[in-house]
């Protein structure tokens, strides 16, 4: 790389703008090349301004926990290596149970304050609102979950079309199905019209069987997210899975199947 | 800190001295945790990444060169690279959510945290850029966009994008410096 070419990028550098081979290149001129000062000086001046627009920002204190993690990760200054102290919260399943156990909790708190009127008021408001919160975080939970197995080696989507019989609102849904071979299966489905004498149903294909996989109760939002149960993916690849609409509760072989879609080979 | 002290301070950290790594956090953490917030949008991202500037900055005090900047702006590439690679795996995924959800178009998780930004004086300076250039340069700066995504973005040719990057920086110096 040139001079020239290091100033007509230094800027693009500075703001991490570049792709990282960019990037890397112009890391190798400052560390292989003689210091040249227009390069530096060009470089300062990048960095400046990076930082100049930082400094407009109003500061905000990190909480203690952030320095204790910083401090405990270099050891007060033993040798050894360094490591990221995790800060982030427990695993998944943890928060599962803390957000159920708010749910449990705001219910078990409406009941517990009906004695006055006005407090049950006040409270079951409060209360409301916390079950709001504590549903927004299980849909957070559900999202996160989804997208670490998103980000699995394996794993593949598997889009389920709509069939000849999805017919009026029942052709507006979608779904799909986040499938990882080494056990795991995830349905996401949106715009599920809320069916008051019947009920959703998963269905998992292998050979020219139907496999029933649980119903889908949609939420008031129309969206539908479950799991299927893993011991169901225990006996080989599916060959895909489908969506039914059946009389309440469910059946055992599907009769009305509104979407299907076949997982691919490996 | 005047910068004699900071550069006492990173001469410390070098030698190994946590309470002047402790120094550098207490006169810096706090504009960098808003600037992090400002990009990651999410407490715990942000609080990670600041742990991972302080952290880098500890292993690397040895490759700190003045000629290249203060120590700030220093502080401020370590933890604004760390923050861009975390955005583009977000990216990343984010994409794949939308494959699968058709979601919007992607948008920030949280409005802008309050109380994070004022910003009368980068107002100011980016007011007086032309608004491609201050559109490239917002995208790179806060959305953490490379300049072939912000091509693709906006669907102006990449070097155009290279151009107004440049320019628009070497122009908001100038201003911030005036």
């Amino acid at each position: 790389m040139t001079h020239q070419e290091f100033l007509e990028q230094v800027d693009a550098y500075a703001l991490g703008a570049l792709e990282p081979a960019e990037a890397r290149a112009l890391e190798a001129h400052l560390a292989a090349e003689a210091p040249h000062p227009q390069c530096e000086a060009a470089l300062a001046r990048a960095r400046e301004a990076v930082a100049a627009l930082a400094s407009d920002l109003t500061p905000v204190a990190p909480p203690p926990r952030v320095w204790d993690a910083v401090a405990r990760s270099i050891g007060a200054g033993e040798p050894g290596p360094v490591r990221v102290v995790p800060l982030r919260r427990a695993p998944a399943w943890a928060y599962a149970m803390a957000a159920a156990a708010v749910l449990a909790l705001v219910v078990g708190g409406i009941s517990v304050r009906e004695s006055s009127r006005s407090a049950a008021r006040a409270s079951a408001s409060a209360a409301e609102c916390r079950r709001e919160l504590a549903e927004a975080h299980l849909d957070l939970l559900r999202k996160e979950d989804a997208l670490q197995l998103l980000v699995e080696p394996g794993t593949q989507l598997v889009s389920l079309r709509p069939t000849p019989q999805a017919q009026g609102p029942l052709a507006r849904g979608s779904g799909v199905v986040i499938f990882n071979p080494r056990g795991r299966a995830l349905f996401l489905g949106k715009s599920f019209a809320a069916q008051e004498t019947q009920d959703y149903e998963l269905w998992l294909l292998r050979g020219d069987k139907a496999i029933a996989a649980g119903l889908l109760p949609p939420g008031a939002d129309g969206r539908v997210f479950a799991e299927v149960p893993p011991g169901l993916l225990t006996g080989g690849r599916p060959g895909g899975f489908a969506v039914s609409i059946e009389k309440k509760g469910g059946t055992d072989v599907p009769t009305t199947v509104i979407f299907a879609g076949t997982v691919s080979p490996p | 800190m005047s910068p004699g002290a900071e550069g006492k301070a990173l001469e410390g950290v070098r030698r190994g001295d946590q309470r002047a790594l402790e120094e550098l956090y207490r006169v810096h953490g706090p504009r960098i945790h808003a600037l992090l917030l400002r990009m990651l949008r999410e407490t715990a991202d942000a609080e990670e990444v600041l742990q991972e500037t302080f952290i880098d900055a500890w292993k690397r005090a040895a490759e700190y060169a003045p000629s290249r900047g203060s120590i700030e702006a220093w502080l401020i590439t370590i933890a604004r690279s760390r923050a861009i690679d975390r955005i583009r795996h977000k990216g990343a995924r984010l994409r794949l959510v939308r494959q699968t959800e058709q979601l919007a178009p992607a948008e920030p998780a949280h409005p802008d945290p309050p109380d994070v930004h004022a910003q009368s004086r980068l107002r100011r300076a980016l007011g007086a850029l032309p608004a491609e250039q201050r559109r490239a340069l917002e995208l790179a700066y806060w959305e953490g966009l490379s300049q072939s995504e912000i091509s693709e973005h906006t669907g102006d040719p990449l070097g155009t994008v290279k151009t107004r990057v440049r320019l628009g920086l070497q122009r908001l110096a100038e201003l911030l410096a005036g």
